[in-house]
């Protein structure tokens, strides 16, 4: 055949594979849609089709676990030692003596500014009179980090120096960040029993992964030379490693430190959900539970003073070569020695402190009168929400369209108009050119009109296996059917649509209004300096407290996890959206200027397209903090694998918390790799 | 001592082919092509493997300065690695002082390592979390010398390449070139017999490097140890170079002194080098020079030639000339005569 030029802009001859992906996609939607009246499985899948899997994982887990647990409860009272003497030291140390140790520690890290952020942080939590609790949870972390670090560190090192052992290791390490932290409270319940020590050892084990990730990082980036050099001078393999890799290695190890510290205090105020242990994550939780607001937001306040303070002076540790006089700081140490001394036995009760209790009753005073005041209006937005945003998304525009919500009611004949009004739409983009575009849109008109909810499972499969097979090849969408196969078995399948469409919502939501901050932030270096202190700041506060300002005004429910999601998850996404549309290299931009560009264009057609594998980061970045926010939000009321995982930690059923835990890291990392092939497959086409 | 008629490194058709299976690959390959080693390293080639270093077989002479040269890519790097066991040869033979490396134990390696090998880096490989003194003493502290003992040690070579007063700095408080003085200072801390020189030379502005080179020849005639240095530019190679080899796509294709290589290149490749050479200032007048002149005294109008003195020298002091002239060593008797029109014609760029 010759190839005779084309000149109306019909169907190309061949679909790409993408157009050829959605296309049966939406055959199969449709063909369930239409034959959903005559082949109810379809679309549910039968409950006698399903295997008692989460009970065969919790006998096989069980009798692991109990084999287990005299060496654990073993290990359990060992740790009790130092955690007792930790607990001890620092809830026995006189007050001025803590915070001077802060002091002097910030001073000599990071000079007067640090130094002043240890005192005021330090003088804040003495203030709110959760100094005793405060202690405690400081005791938990003392003595989990250098646990994680010690684990998280070997782990690292054994993965440098074998490499056979490095993939699994990296598989270990992705599956370990992506199982939810409930998840892992569960079987450690059985293992130890209730009480501190599950906490901790929660802690250690949540907080190590990211100092393992960090070790090998460094090890790794160590200049190819300089390792050679430790060889050349004849050192042995200890020499090399100890002497030259990981001293060269220091700074991205000191980020692996920060990390695990962060990591360690969120899981031990998570922790504090199993069991009333009196520290300040305890504290919260109960405020939160008698809906004593204004003192959880205290309390909630004294953890993110906390996770400041020890932020901030452990990152100073990763980038601040120079250190401060250290006469300083031993001036400020004997000073607070010097008053405890004077003030002995004379010094106040830390718990006695109650400065900031009138403050609290006047959050709450006012918080009850702005909800009295514009209830009416706070609950009109939620309802806006809920109805015409999450509920249709849940469970379709058929169903959630109620004469009690919409005013109306959805009827057969309205789901064939906008079938059709898709299908026209669709089938326009399709003749402009776009296949790929067109199918979209039909498929999630679709989506709209059935709910995610009620998506039949055939569609979800093929749909899953089209993304993957686009974005990574066979392998992963064979590997990611046979991963959602086993939910379907398993019969958690509705629970996973349920968490699919929270968190699908939350992701959307994060995207447009991160991707828009995000560029509003490129755009503006003004707007970046407001917007800057406030993503450290979300990205410091520990998961649990960000429950707290949302339960405040919007009660438990639906829309406030939702909430509370968005405000995790959204940081990445403006983050890596601005990152991306800075970085694009200046001669570009001059060479675009000079063509005659405008500011509008150089961003619509250089800076955009250059940024794509930053922005599908961050998207990444997003799904995976929205999947493990939407564990912790299970608090306040989700439905789906969330809330079967607090469940089962309620009732010690390791098999639900861990088959519910797996489902969910299941989800996220096929998530996790369509969003990176993508990002992959963009860099290598911009020659990334 | 070994017997002084050994050379100080010898390398044996020494192979480093990079791929998963690489040693029964090669052997394979060699056994299919008949042990030759372009067939071998063109089915190397298209079966996915990597023929960095292809059948090099040299001998460096004790106190010798041998460069080998070629442009990136070419396994220059490569085949220092093999040589100072940073790699580990997929085969061949690399002996040093008669004792074969590629079968040292890790141990003995060690030893090496600590008594007799040295190695200077492109990129400096400077510890960053040491100060200069313990940088340049590192070498000593592996061994378990005091630290007292070997910071002594380390001053004098911090003397020696002229940093005495830097010692409590850190790497990145330095300059570029006094960053690989560093370097240099700590592969001689050791007192190495033999000395590696990984384009040392390559990252520094062209002042600094001149500076350098001059200082390193310096060193070299002090210490007279037994050199491989590695470099792309031919001008660093013909300055410092005792011997030269010329390596293309893994392959040494020439071996020689300054002069051969400028004026005798065994192909295009070769030339293409020496293209903008000026010939003159690295030939000498004994790479040109015909017969014995035995006999001969000197006469009156005697340019007096030197059989060491380079070409463009000579040139000038025979300009008038056109009988052969006579050469004389430095004992002053007459080795030879040179015709200037030879002189001259040795000194054409050939226009191919």
């Amino acid at each position: 055949m010759t190839a005779i030029p084309d000149t109306s802009p019909a169907l190309p001859n061949r679909l790409s594979p993408g157009a050829l992906a959605a296309l049966i996609t939406l055959l199969v939607g449709a063909a369930c849609i239409a034959l959903e009246p005559a082949f109810a499985w379809l679309v549910k899948w039968p409950a006698a089709w399903t295997f008692p899997a989460t009970d065969w994982v919790g006998a096989v887990l069980e009798a692991v676990l109990g084999a287990l647990k005299p060496f654990a409860r073993m290990l359990a009272s060992l740790l009790r030692y130092p955690m007792d003497g930790a607990h001890f030291v620092l809830t026995r140390t006189p007050w001025p003596l803590v915070i001077g140790v802060t002091t002097a520690l910030g001073w000599y890290l990071g000079g007067l500014r640090m130094a002043l952020l240890g005192a005021l942080g330090l003088g804040f939590v003495l203030a709110s009179g959760y100094w005793i609790e405060s202690m405690t949870t400081l005791s938990l972390v003392a003595v989990s980090v250098p646990l994680a670090l010690m684990m998280g560190g070997a782990i690292g090192i054994l993965a440098n120096e074998v490499p056979r052992v490095k993939s699994a290791v990296q598989v270990l390490l992705d599956v370990m960040q992506t199982v939810p932290t409930f998840a892992y409270l569960t079987p450690l319940l059985l293992l130890f029993g209730f009480g501190p020590v599950v906490g901790l050892i929660a802690s250690a084990i949540y907080a190590a992964p990211p100092m393992a990730r960090n070790v090998m990082l460094g090890l790794e980036r160590v200049e190819p030379e300089i390792k050679e050099a430790a060889v050349m001078a004849g050192g042995t393999r200890f020499q090399q490693l100890f002497q030259v890799e990981i001293p060269s290695a220091a700074s991205q190890i000191m980020v692996g430190v920060n990390q695990c510290l962060m990591a360690a205090l969120s899981m031990v105020i998570i922790a504090a959900v199993i069991g009333g242990f009196n520290d300040i994550g305890w504290e919260v939780l109960l405020t939160m539970r008698k809906a004593q607001f204004g003192a959880a937001l205290l309390a909630g306040l004294v953890i993110v003073v906390f996770a400041i303070v020890i932020d901030r002076m452990s990152g100073a540790l990763a980038i601040e070569r120079k250190r401060h006089d250290p006469r300083i700081a031993y001036g400020v140490l004997a000073v607070s020695v010097l008053v405890t001394l004077v003030f002995w036995g004379r010094l106040p009760d830390p718990s006695g402190f109650a400065l900031l209790d009138p403050t609290a009753d006047a959050v709450d005073a006012g918080l009850t009168a702005f909800t009295v005041a514009s209830g009416a209006w706070l609950d009109s937005v939620k309802n806006g929400a809920m109805f015409y945003v999450l509920l249709p998304l849940r469970i379709g525009l058929d169903q959630a369209v109620l004469p009690f919500t919409w005013g109306f009611m959805w009827t057969p004949t309205m789901s064939l108009w906008l079938f059709a009004a898709g299908a026209a739409a669709g089938l326009v983009l399709i003749a402009r050119g776009s296949v790929v575009g067109g199918l979209l849109l039909m498929i999630a008109v679709g989506i709209l009109e059935t709910g995610i909810a009620n998506l039949p499972w055939p569609f979800v499969l093929t749909g899953t296996a089209a993304l993957c097979w686009i974005a990574g090849g066979r392998k992963l969408a064979l590997i990611s059917v046979l991963l959602l196969l086993t939910i379907l078995l398993s019969g958690l399948w509705e629970r996973a649509l349920l968490s699919l469409y929270l968190s699908g919502a939350a992701v959307f939501a994060c995207a447009v209004l991160g991707g828009a901050i995000g560029l509003l932030c490129a755009v503006s270096p003004w707007a970046w300096r407001i917007v800057r202190p406030i993503c450290d700041m979300l990205q410091t506060i520990p998961l649990f407290v960000f429950l707290i300002p949302v339960l405040m005004f919007f009660q438990i429910g639906e829309f406030s996890a939702f909430l509370a999601i968005c405000a995790y998850a959204i940081v990445p996404m403006i983050r890596y959206t601005r990152f991306g549309l800075v970085s694009t290299p200046d001669d570009l931009i001059e060479a675009a200027t000079a063509s005659g560009a405008t500011s509008v264009q150089i961003m619509k057609d250089i800076r955009i397209p250059y940024a794509t594998p930053s922005l599908l980061l961050g998207l990444n970045q997003t799904i995976l903090y929205a999947f493990s926010m939407l564990v912790i939000a299970a608090l306040i009321g989700t439905t789906g694998l969330g809330q079967s995982i607090y469940l089962a930690l309620g009732q010690a059923d390791v098999g639900l918390g861990v088959s519910a835990g797996a489902a969910m890291a299941i989800l996220a990392m096929i998530a996790d790799r369509i969003v990176q092939g993508f990002a992959e497959e963009r860099r290598k086409a911009l020659g990334l | 001592m070994s017997d002084v008629n050994a050379p100080a490194i010898a390398c044996r058709h020494v192979w480093q082919v990079f791929g998963e299976g690489a040693d029964k690959a090669l052997t394979a390959a060699l056994d299919r092509s008949g042990q030759d080693a372009d067939a071998a390293s063109q089915h190397l080639r298209a079966t996915g493997f990597i023929p960095a270093v292809q059948n090099a077989t040299f001998d460096v002479a004790e106190g010798e300065l041998f460069v080998i040269m070629g442009l990136s890519g070419s396994g220059k790097s490569t085949l220092i690695r093999c040589i100072s066991h940073l790699l580990h040869a997929t085969a061949g033979e690399i002996r040093i002082d008669d004792e074969n490396i590629v079968e040292a134990s890790k141990q003995r390696l060690i030893e090496l390592r600590r008594k007799k090998l040295g190695m200077v880096f492109q990129h400096f490989g400077l510890f960053p979390h040491m100060t200069v003194a313990d940088n340049v003493a590192y070498p000593l502290k592996v061994q378990g010398i005091g630290r007292k003992e070997r910071l002594a040690k380390a001053s004098e070579v911090i003397d020696l390449v002229g940093l005495a007063g830097r010692e409590a700095n850190y790497p990145r408080e330095l300059s570029g070139g006094q960053r690989q003085r560093v370097g240099i200072a700590r592969s001689l801390v050791a007192d190495c017999e033999v000395w590696f020189l990984d384009e040392p030379f390559s990252a520094l502005d062209p002042l600094i490097r001149r500076q350098l080179q001059d200082e390193f020849l310096q060193i070299q005639a002090k210490l007279k140890t037994t050199i491989v240095f590695i470099t792309h530019d031919i001008n660093e190679a013909l300055k410092l170079a005792d011997r030269i080899a010329i390596m293309r796509d893994g392959k040494i294709v020439q071996i020689g002194t300054p002069a051969e290589i400028v004026l005798h290149p065994v192909d295009d490749y070769v030339r293409e080098f020496s293209k903008d050479v000026a010939k003159g200032r690295h030939a000498h007048v004994a790479s040109v020079m015909r017969g014995a002149g035995g006999g001969i005294e000197p006469g009156p109008d005697d340019p007096g030639l030197r059989t060491n003195m380079t070409l463009d020298a000579a040139l000038a002091k025979c300009m008038s000339l056109y009988e052969p002239v006579p050469v004389w060593d430095d004992a002053g008797a007459c080795v030879g005569v040179v015709d200037p029109a030879d002189l001259a014609a040795a000194l054409q760029v050939e226009d191919a």
